[in-house]
């Protein structure tokens, strides 16, 4: 058996081997051990009142309460800033505490590089269920915005596809992660099922995921089959 | 020669000695009923077709592997298409959402077809007594047998085919219209009307606040703005 041949010195695979850009060498500090958050004194100083308070929960979760009108800008720079970038959206949610109290939208952040961990939340007042999308901030948030709007009916402003995600598309009940919705839904069950049983499945997808199959739906993408048609060759005459 | 002279009546004896259908001399034909011949077809090579949603899936898969081996009772291929396949397994709990999409299934099977519910979820809507879920797979299709269980074990799975096996060996040809009889009208609409499904369900509304036996609470209520009311 013959050794398998070495790489070439300055190679791609070296490259890789000497310096993982992440830097597992260090001794891993979470940013939560202390009571100050670099994110946050940064948020501060850079937003000022719009940072309106922070919180520390399950005592090493920080959370950042944010003016619900400058979330994108906020979001935009906790992303791009090269002090902060939290380059993974983890998850896109809201509470409901029920009564008059405001609902909350909740983006937990994590920062693959500095490995910290950032929850910014958001207070909608009921009567303005409206946030902007962070859809072209994080491609990720698509889907986890279309189960807030969902389950909750908070609508997110420059969703490029902002339509329910988990219910049926003709769901006439409201969102049912509300407080005040009942548990067994508004309808009875025999109204419940006539009206599961008449919709059509293929009623739950656009034209565009019908006819590419598993693609995903890219911006900007010319979809499948409108940049391929094979136009027939005339036949020749005669 | 160990035939039952009650369901082989009759038949020659070969002249040869090792002719006949059993070897040995034995008789060259049968006589038998045919409703027999045609259940015994059917209940020995049905073709389940399996219509796994949650964790009574795994016990299916189970009852279909090498421990149980659901193949020694003629359920030897899982059919994949609603085409092809004999008894709709419907395991585990169905959303609304899917609603539609098993009765689609169940209208493509061809007749006949069996169809078994297993698991609580599958029967009842099992713990899932929310708006989500619908209470019971025989409100959207017809259902032969029920299997209790959260899961229930593979054993219970095969109980319950086999149990569809007898209920074939009582069919007669003679009911074939009526066991038989598809109204195309009827494909794509719920198997209980709404009267029925009313009476197998408790009342809605907020359960937090009541239970099977109060009254139907006010469900109009819509006290947040922006939310749809019904």
């Amino acid at each position: 058996m013959d050794d398998p041949p070495k790489p070439p010195a300055g190679s791609a695979l070296d490259t890789v081997e000497e310096g993982p850009r992440t830097g597992h060498a260090l001794p891993v500090r979470l940013a939560a051990t202390t009571l100050r958050h670099p994110t946050v004194d940064g948020l501060r100083a850079r937003f000022g009142a719009s940072v309106q308070h922070h919180a520390i929960s399950a005592g090493d979760q920080h959370v950042v309460y944010v003016e619900a009108g400058r979330n994108r800008e906020v979001l935009r720079w906790l992303k791009q800033d090269p002090a902060q970038h939290y380059d993974l959206l983890a998850d896109v949610t809201a509470v409901d505490f029920g009564g008059d109290r405001p609902l909350e939208v909740v983006y937990q952040l994590w920062s693959v590089p500095h490995r910290r961990a950032l929850r910014v939340k958001c207070e909608l007042p009921l009567a303005a269920l409206a946030i902007d999308s962070v859809e072209p901030l994080w491609r990720t948030a698509d889907w986890l915005e279309r189960e807030v709007y969902d389950l909750f009916g908070i609508e997110f402003r420059g969703h490029p596809d902002l339509r329910r995600i988990m219910m049926p598309e003709n769901y006439a009940e409201g969102h049912p992660l509300r407080k005040d919705f009942p548990l067994r839904g508004r309808f009875t069950r025999a109204e419940q099922t006539r009206r599961a049983l008449s919709q059509d499945p293929v009623d739950q997808y656009i034209p565009t995921e019908l006819a590419t199959g598993r693609e995903p739906r890219i911006p900007g993408d010319v979809p499948l089959g409108e940049s391929e048609v094979v136009e027939p060759s005339p036949e020749p005459e005669g | 020669m160990g035939l039952d002279a009650r369901r082989l009546p009759g038949g020659g004896t070969s002249a040869r000695r090792d002719g006949g259908i059993l070897g040995a001399g034995g008789p060259t034909f049968l006589t038998t009923k045919l409703d027999f011949v045609v259940n015994w077809a059917r209940r020995s090579s049905l073709w389940p077709m399996p219509f796994g949603t949650a964790c009574c899936a795994i016990e299916m898969m189970a009852a279909a592997a090498s421990n149980f081996d659901l193949a020694r009772f003629g359920m030897e291929r899982m059919s994949f298409s609603p085409r092809q396949a004999d008894v709709l397994i419907c395991a585990g709990r169905v959303p609304y959402k899917l609603a539609p999409v098993l009765r689609r299934i169940w209208d493509q099977m061809p007749q006949p077809k069996w169809c078994i519910s297993m698991g609580a979820c599958a029967s009842s809507g099992g713990v899932f007594d929310v708006y989500s879920m619908v209470q019971g797979i025989d409100t959207i299709v017809p259902v032969d047998v029920y299997i209790p269980g959260c899961p229930p074990r593979p054993e219970g799975l095969i109980y319950g085919l086999m149990m569809i096996q007898e209920k074939i060996r009582e069919e007669t040809l003679a009911e074939h219209r009526v066991l038989r009889a598809e109204d195309p009208l009827r494909a794509g609409v719920p198997e209980a009307d709404a009267d029925e499904v009313a009476g197998l369900t408790g009342p809605f509304g907020n359960s937090t606040r009541q239970n099977r036996v109060s009254d139907v609470a006010r469900t109009d209520l819509a006290d947040r703005p922006g939310d749809r009311k019904p």
